[in-house]
This record gives C-alpha cells, structure tokens and sequence, in this order.
C-alpha cells in the first residue's frame, strides 16, 4: 500500500509503468567540489556528497520550466514491528509540522512555501521507502531544498502534535477499511507473511496507530533519517552544476548518522502448503484474490514475471479477461506484480460481476494459469506485452513529476538502474521464459488465497 | 542550517512566468476534414497524447431512456463494422498504444497515448471507431451487464453514494448534472436496444463539434494528413446547445443520511447549487475563495479541522461541473463515526466564518500565486496541457486564454472575492448528506 498525507490515491502502483524507455542521449557528468562522481545511466548521474554519503542523482528535463526535488529515505513499514506497524506513515505526516527554523508559526512551513507557489507536492510511505517531493516551478527549488534538508534531523517532535495527526492517520486508516480490496489485501499479506514485514501494511494496526508513543517515533527518526540512509533525486529545467552546489549548501553541513543503519535480516520462511482467509462485511459484490510468492525487485526473474502478468490481465486480450470478464463473470481482473526489496507477492485481483460464484471464478483463473504452465504463451502474446510495457515506459517520462515517481520505485528497490537495465531486460523475455516463471512462482504450495464474501445488509435512508 | 531568504521570494512570486512561452503560439489549430484540430509539439521525446471531444453526453439521451447515450459510448470500443474489438485491441497491443472512450453529462471525451511512430494508427482506429462502430448484439448484451457490475460495485462506495445524493438533490430532474438513481439508471439499460443506440449515433456522432488535441512528439504536418485520410466524408453530429440557467430546487430533504454497513469512514458534502458557470465573471473570484477555505494543507479546513483539531484526514471545498452549464460549490470530508457531530460543527464554524467575515487581502494574493503556480506546472506533461488545450475550448475561450490565465488571476480585488461568496452562497440552505455507517442511523 502506497500511502500518502492526503487522500489515498492507489492500492498500488502498477509494477507495469514503472521502467524507462529508450536510452535519452549521454549527459556528461560535472565536477563539483565535495561529491564523487560514481556513474551515468539512461541520462541519470549518481553523486555522492563526501561530507556525509548522500546519494544524489541529477537528471535535466529542458521541456518546460520546471523541477522536480525528492527526497527518498530507505525506511518504510518493513522496519516496522510489532507495537510500532504504522510508525513510518505516522511519522512521515509529523514531518509537516515544523521545524524551530520553518514552521507554521513564522510564516514559513513547507506547506505554506510550497502551496504559496503552486507546488504538486506531498510525502509517501510504502513498505521499503519513504518519499518527499514537490514539483515547482525551477525559480523555487532552492527555497524547498532549504526547507527540506533542515527537517532531515531538525524535526518537533512533540506530543502536542501526534494527537491530532493520530486521529487524522487513524482515519485514513478507516478510509481504507471502506474498500473491500483493500481489506482483503491486508489479509491476504497477513497470511502470506509470517515472519517478515510484509505481514502487516503500510498503515498498520489500529491499535499501533492509536498508541504508539512520541518517544518512539522520535528513536525512528533518529535511527533512519540521515543523509547516508537517503537519495536525493533532481529532474527538470536545472543545470546539473548548480543543482549539486544547491544540494551540497543544504545538506553538506548535516552528519551521517552516528551509528550504522540497522539493516533488516528476517527472512521469509519457506512457504509449504496453500492458506487461504475469507473477509465478510457489507457489501455488494465479492472479490477473489491469488497470491504468489514472487522474487525481489532485483531478481533476474522480475523481466518475465511482468511478461507474465501482462498476459494474464493488460488489455482485452489477455487471457482472464477473455476468460473471465469477457463472459461476464468478472467486472475487472488484474495482476499486482509485486516489486520490492525483498521478496513479495504477485496477487491476480478478480472483482465478481453480479451472479457470479467465487468457486467458479477461482476455477477459471486456476485453469488458465494451470494453461500458461502447461501449454506455454505464444510469441504474439509476448510481443504484444513487451511493447505494452516498453510504451509503458516512455509515457511515464512525459515530465520531470513522473520521471521522480518512477525512479523512487527503482531507488526503494535497491538499485534505481533498473530504470534503465529493466527495460533492454524486458526486451529479451522469450515465451520460454514466462512458461519457466510461471511453473516456478505460480505453485499452489506457494498461493495465498482470499475471498472477500459481501453480506447483504438492510440499508437505511433517512 | 541554511536560512531561506523569505522576503525577496515572495517579491518574485507575482511574476511567474507562463510555461510555454505562449501555448498558442505554439499549438497550431486548423480545421482538417471538419474536425478541429489542435496540435502542440512540446520538449517531450516519443509521447503523444491525444485528447478530445463531441457532444454526445447523457444530456442528450432522450427522453424516454436515459442509459442510451452511456450505451453507445461504451459500444465504441467493442468493435466497428470491419473488425472485432480483439483485433482492435491486438493492433494498439501491439505497439503499446491506448484509446479510451467516456461518457460525461454533456461530452464524450476521448484519450489516447502512443509512441510518434504509431499515430497513424492510433488516428485511424479512432475515427474509424467514432465513425462506424458494430453494435452488435452479442457485445451489447455483454456490456449492459459489465455496466450493471460497475454500478453495483459502486454502491459499495460511500463517496459515491453521498455524491450521487448530492447531485439528486440541488440539481433539477432535467439539468446536465442531475444523477439519476442507480435503480432508474439501471431500468433504462435493461429497456435499451440496439435499434435505439444506432439512431443515436446516426444522430449526435460527426464533426459537428468534433475538436482533436494531440500533444507531445507530434509531427503536426502527418498528423493533418492522417486526421484528413481517417476523417474525410463523415459528416453530422450536433453542436451542444446553450444550456438554460436552471434554478436550484429546494423542495428536497437537506439533511440526508445514507446509511450503509461496516463502513467506518462516513463521507460527507455540504454544499449547494452555484448558479454559476466557469465563463461567469464572478466565477473567478469564487474560485479564489473556495481555495481559501478548502484547498491543500494551509486552506483553512484543513489546517483546522485537519491540523489543529485531527477530525479528519481529508476536508475541502470545491467549485466545480461548471464548464457547460450552471454547477455546484460543495465541501467534502471524512469523518470517523465518532467524530462525526465534533468534525460537522468544526467545519460549519469555519464556514460561518469564511462566509461572514470574508477572506483577507493577504490570502487573496497568496492564492493567486498558488493557482497560477499549480496551472503552470499542471501544463509540464503531455496529459495536463493536452486538458487543459481542451478544457480552453470547451469553455469557448481562445487559446490565448492560457497564456493569460496569470494576468486574469492578478486581475481579480479582494472586493471581488467578497462579494462573490456573499452573492451566490447562503450556508443556511445548504444540503448535508453522510454516507456511512452513521451512529444516529444504525437504529
């Protein structure tokens, strides 16, 4: 779950729009004082600010006057355990409420500087990455950079504060339990995890969020917000020279973390025979939901496995939607490929169409991936996704806003070259490939299967 | 720490320049095969996104079935006359293209994406699809349950549920944006036929009010010729009409409650029928207020009810469904089922004040610069200035109308703004909908 401090926008994004396309022309890195220069890759420099071991990465985007600045810290709710599930979305909220050098107070807050001139701006929690972003025009850049490296370790941290922002979390908590998805969801990743954190979502348990102590949050603070668990990311209408003299000005002076960055060590156990939960509430329609224990971002599979789900439910050809929408028996199908740090989950979504069983369409969607292992895809379908996704990539270049989103995908997942090194990889998926990752992934040992189950209630109008 | 230098940028906030250097200067706008054509090539390598529009929304379904118009909307992308949808979908597959088709009150609006090299393509299966789809029995049976599912699906949604209410109730039975029940909706569709959605498309689909924007890597000469060879001989359609001012009904209840089970977040809306459209002169200055109290994190709902008081995650006041006729001003919110009476009273004292004080000069300039901020870097994609190129000439505006947007923002009194809250809201009279599982209800 992707949460952001206003309105929740997705369940998830689509692993399916997250790569690159073509290789932009080369862009020759520059020399500043206090950063090493480390690589250039699709157009996107790394640098490493000295003082303290910031990753930075420049990209400039000359297509209009404007620049895209984000922080991404490398913490979301997989650093979270029990007590503290939730933590890293309450605390991204906290982040807003000031600083003793920009605060509400003065005039001067993040949101009163960046609402003042127009900004697309906002901060995001998901399971391995916190994000902070806003999207100016380039004249104000500087001005966020300040604001956002003083927050980095000068933050309030008060009880004074968290009360209010608990009950304003707690309710994006209860939005979420509106949706049947989402319900079913949590379930589903809380039956499929059993020891690592992908147990438990983004948002948490209600009774973390509700009683997690200041204290806690500000040791979480204190233990991941430091320029060495961090990369800043700048794209847009800036010269890379000056944009890395901004960075160094407002970050250099900040020191890397006094202690190492505890790095999370739990592993998933083997997973060895099928679960399966069932959610009933109110509602309308029911909901099926298949997950798959599928391998990290990183992991030389990943090409395939979005071949695969792209076949499975992009487009009107694709086989559960000839399968199961097509007749009727479904209002939607899709495929979340999971793509994470670690290893996640690949979850088939199948939205009942009114009349419809949930034995049957779970029958259905068996079958036809039981076709794919079987029978293999055929070189059409693999060309066709191929181009989908490699489309894909190039619309999610149309600006620097979209740019940042994509590539804080890539940084959360370990390695922010995938932006460049996914696509030529997806390139080479041959129909091969997608019959190996389905036999190997797609094991009912290795399922997670839920039900949302809808109970019909009277409803009242008055 | 770094000290930001606050004064000399708040001097340089009211000369922010436009995006584009001029967007109509640069966009060129032609009539091709009797289609407006309205094309921007912009920095943006490879994409280009397409967007348009005719009238042949659900205001203009007949009398006697209003789901006729949703129908034939979605027909369009279920095959033409010389090829089914799989072989349509194959071809856009194929190369990673996308064409969609909705259906609003007034417009059909189309999207498309596609890499340069495919807007031959994309172009062709357009126009063949606006121009001759199948309508076939087999796919029209398939549809009207695909809507059917949809719909049910959606009464699971409180936002949905309270904005439908919503619209029932401060719009007359026969404006634009009045929303019929699920339950008539869904009476119609079962009542339509394909006879029906044939006479409609032979009747509202041409060129009549036809416009095609296409934004990005565009070849704008190939484009033309594309636009000429797909669209050429098609004729008809109908121009939409100039919508009569409506008045408000006030006979219904303004104090509904939808109950819904095993829904812990209520949604809320409070709110009335406007009077005014986007073109209005006082529409502007409303605007500006409506930000004041109820846009983004320093609006004063939020930093209230949100900030200071943790009543919800989400409050916020918007004018909006004004581009053709007459629309609504409304505040939305979250609330908790417990907080609900604290969240209500918190946003009616903020309104109360907003309404009889009046907003400061102080704000009024401050929101200048954050909507002309917001509008400039909305026009940074393909997708946002393609909208708003269309949105410009669904108002009737000239492009120039983009280029002046600051100016016109600049140009509005803190008088205006005043008056204009004064003028066309009364707060007493508003309508109150909760969606949710709401305590009072449950017995």
């Amino acid at each position: 779950m992707n949460l952001i401090r206003l309105f929740l926008c997705a369940l998830t994004v689509s692993a399916f729009t997250l790569h690159a396309a073509d290789t932009p022309p080369p862009v020759a890195p520059v020399i500043v004082d206090g950063f090493t220069y480390v690589k250039t890759l699709g157009g996107i420099s790394e640098y490493t600010l000295n003082a303290n071991g910031l990753q930075v990465l420049v990209l400039p985007e000359h297509s209009a006057p404007v620049a895209t600045f984000m922080v991404t810290y490398r913490v979301g709710s997989r650093n979270e355990v029990t007590g503290t599930t939730g933590a890293t979305h309450l605390l991204e909220h906290l982040m807003f409420k000031g600083t003793p050098n920009f605060n509400r107070e003065k005039g001067n807050s993040v949101d009163q500087l960046l609402e003042r001139v127009g900004a697309q701006y906002n901060a995001t929690t998901w399971l391995d990455r916190t994000n902070y972003y806003a999207n100016l025009g380039k004249d104000h850049l500087e001005a966020y950079i300040a604001i956002e490296s003083d927050r980095m370790r000068n933050l309030w941290l008060r009880e004074s504060d968290r009360r209010p922002e608990m009950t304003v979390v707690r309710n994006e908590f209860e939005i979420g339990e509106n949706n049947p998805i989402q319900a079913l969801d949590k379930e589903i990743n809380a039956a499929a995890f059993v020891a690592h954190p992908y147990h438990h979502s983004t948002i948490g348990w209600r009774s973390d969020i509700e009683n997690v102590s200041i204290e806690k949050l500000k040791e979480f603070y204190d233990t991941f917000y430091w320029p060495d668990n961090a990369t800043v990311t700048i794209i847009g209408d800036i010269q890379p020279a000056n944009a890395l003299a901004l960075v160094k000005e407002y970050y250099g002076a900040i020191p890397k973390s006094p202690e190492p960055i505890p790095q999370l060590y739990t592993e998933e156990p083997a997973q060895s025979g099928p679960r399966r939960v069932v959610v009933k509430r109110a509602g309308q329609l029911g909901v099926v939901g298949i997950a798959y224990k599928t391998p990290a971002a990183r992991h030389p599979d990943m090409p395939a496995l979005q071949v695969l789900g792209t076949i499975l439910t992009s487009g009107k050809n694709s086989r559960l939607y000839r399968a199961l929408t097509d007749k009727n028996l479904t209002t939607s199908a899709s495929a979340d490929v999971g793509f994470f740090h670690d290893p996640s989950l690949t979850t088939i979504y199948a939205s009942l169409a009114p009349g419809a069983s949930h034995e049957e369409v779970e029958k259905i969607t068996l079958a036809e991936l039981d076709r794919v292992k079987k029978d293999g895809v055929s070189d059409i379908e693999v060309a066709s996704a191929i181009s989908q996704l490699i489309a894909s990539s190039a619309y999610a270049r149309d600006g620097a806003f979209a740019v940042a989103s994509t590539l804080n995908e890539y940084i959360s997942s370990g390695d922010w070259t995938l932006y460049t090194t996914l696509d030529d990889a997806i390139k080479q998926v041959t129909p091969d490939d997608v019959k190996r990752v389905a036999n190997t992934y797609l094991g009912e040992d290795h399922s997670t299967t839920g039900w949302f189950v809808p109970i019909r209630t009277p409803e009242a109008t008055e | 720490m770094k000290r930001l230098h606050l004064p000399l940028l708040a001097s340089c906030l009211l000369l922010i320049a436009p995006l584009h250097a001029g967007v109509a200067d640069q966009a060129v706008r032609t009539r091709v095969a009797s289609v407006d054509v309205i094309a921007c090539k912009t920095g943006v390598q490879d994409v280009v996104t397409f967007r348009g529009s005719l009238p042949a929304g659900d205001s203009f379904a007949p009398k006697d079935n209003l789901a006729v118009a949703s129908l034939v909307g979605g027909m369009l992308d279920k095959g033409t006359t010389t090829q089914d949808k799989f072989a349509i979908a194959q071809k856009l597959d194929a190369v990673g293209a996308g064409l969609s088709f909705s259906v609003g009150d007034t417009m059909v609006v189309f999207n498309g994406k596609c890499l340069r090299k495919d807007v031959p393509l994309v172009v062709g299966l357009l126009a063949e699809q606006l121009r001759s789809p199948a309508f076939s029995e087999e796919e029209f049976s398939k549809l009207k349950k695909q809507i059917a599912g949809r719909l049910q699906r959606a009464l699971e949604q409180t936002g949905y549920r309270a904005g439908q209410a919503f619209a029932a109730t401060i719009y007359p039975p026969d404006h634009p944006n009045y929303e019929p029940s699920t339950e008539t909706f869904l009476a119609a569709l079962e009542t339509a036929t394909v006879a029906d959605l044939r006479a409609f498309h032979q009747k509202h689909y041409g060129p009549a009010e036809l416009t095609l924007v296409a934004v990005g890597d565009v070849d704008i000469d190939g484009l033309k010729t594309e636009i000429e060879k797909s669209f050429a001989g098609w004729n008809g359609g109908v121009k939409r009409p100039d919508y009569p001012r409506t008045t408000a009904r006030t006979d219904a209840d303004r104090d509904q409650t939808i109950f819904m089970a095993d829904k812990p977040n209520i949604s809320v809306i409070l709110g009335q029928a406007s009077g005014l459209r986007y073109t209005d002169p006082d529409a502007l200055p409303l605007r500006i207020a409506t930000t004041i109290l109820g846009s983004g994190f320093t609006g004063r709902l939020m930093a209230t009810v949100r900030d200071q008081e943790g009543l919800t995650y989400g409050i916020g006041a918007r004018i909006g469904n004004d581009t053709f006729t007459d629309g609504d001003w409304r505040i939305v919110a979250n609330f908790a089922p417990n907080l609900l009476e604290q969240g209500l009273a918190s946003t009616r004292r903020e309104l109360k004040s907003w309404y009889e004080q009046g907003v400061t000069a102080a704000e009024v300039e401050r929101t200048k610069t954050n909507l002309a901020g917001s509008f400039q870097v909305g026009l940074a994609t393909t997708d946002g200035l393609a909208g708003t190129i269309l949105s410009a000439v669904h108002y009737g505006y000239p492009l120039t109308w983009i280029d002046e947007y600051p100016q016109r923002l600049n140009a509005v009194t803190l008088e205006q703004v005043n008056s204009a809250i004064k003028k066309h809201l009364t707060p007493d009279n508003f309508v109150l909908i909760k969606a949710g599982t709401v305590p009072t209800a449950a017995n």
